[in-house]
């Protein structure tokens, strides 16, 4: 393999990370076949050495989706995150699927619930005094108040928990892949 | 093709190696790659993804040194984390290999601890 073969293969893999972040990981691949050929060695020789460019590109994303995540807890790089580890057939996806769906699926319930509770609370407190509901207008008002409170505590809780899950996979996934996934010299081809 | 325990081996003390070079003297990622690629057969690429990861981890840092031939060179050396994660990292290192090489002789005596040499 040429050096610009080895350096496309891994643009084409790195392409959908931010294009600051894939020129920084492809000039350090420049450098080092600059510092090779400067030690006398081929691009072919040099390229055979560093390994296979496609695994490196999904190493590389997976550490920088990781790295975002630690960096700003969004629902996006939680995503990020989650897809990056999974590409790199870290997790056994087959065996942890059902368990994350169900975990997931219940988090997403918990949330859309919050989110329905508050909007009732909102209609109770706001439309309750004048529908005559038994109890009275303060009732009603007190009652509207605290179906909001408790929703805005249930969504809180709830993304805490996710934020504790994804946290979960991606120190599932490192543990297991930098002790069983090497990308050591198995890719000779 | 090496043995799955031996790629299982080098991968997690790949970290501590890396540490270990960047003790001695802070140097730029070729010069780690061929170290390392020389000493435990590591794949020269690895070494970047690695030390990426060690710089999210907070455990080496970056500064760019002015070359009077091209471009300025990134170096890494080690923060106060990457010290202590050394230290750490060492002497748990140690302990496991003396435990091994412990059960790894054929009489079954106490095997007196053997100093292990700084290099």
């Amino acid at each position: 393999m040429t050096r610009t073969e080895f350096l496309n293969k891994l643009k084409a893999g790195l392409s959908d990370l931010p294009a600051s972040a894939i020129a920084d990981i492809v000039a350090d691949y420049e450098t080092h076949f600059a510092d090779g050929a400067a030690a006398g060695r081929t691009e072919a020789e040099v390229a055979q050495a560093l390994g296979d460019p496609e695994r490196l590109a999904r190493e590389l994303r997976t550490e920088a989706g990781m790295k975002r995540w630690e960096d700003s807890k969004t629902p996006s790089s939680a995503v990020t995150a989650v897809f990056a580890v999974i590409g790199l057939g870290a997790l056994d996806i087959l065996v942890l699927l059902p368990i994350v769906m169900a975990i997931a699926g219940t988090l997403v319930g918990f949330f859309f619930g919050a989110v329905g509770a508050f909007i009732g609370g909102g209609a109770l407190f706001a439309a309750g005094p004048f529908m005559g509901l038994p109890g009275g207008a303060a009732a009603s008002l007190l009652g509207g108040l605290g179906l909001m409170a408790a929703s805005v505590t249930v969504a809180a809780l709830t993304a805490a928990v996710t934020i504790w899950f994804v946290n979960g996979i991606v120190w599932y996934a490192r543990l297991h892949y930098r002790l069983l996934k090497p990308a050591l010299n198995v890719q000779s081809a | 093709m090496p043995e799955p325990i031996d790629i299982q081996l080098k991968k997690g003390v790949l970290g501590l190696c890396v540490l270990a070079v960047l003790a001695r003297r802070e140097n730029y990622a070729y010069e780690i790659a061929s170290l390392l690629s020389g000493a435990i057969g590591m794949g020269e690429g690895t070494i970047y993804p690695l030390m990426r990861r060690m710089q999210t981890d907070g455990l080496v840092e970056t500064y760019l040194v002015e070359s009077s031939s091209g471009p300025s060179r990134k170096y890494y050396r080690l923060t106060p984390a990457g010290h202590q994660a050394l230290k750490a990292q060492s002497d748990e290192w140690r302990g496991f290999a003396r435990a091994v090489d412990a059960l790894l002789e054929p009489i079954a005596e106490p095997a007196e601890p053997q100093p292990v040499n700084e290099a």
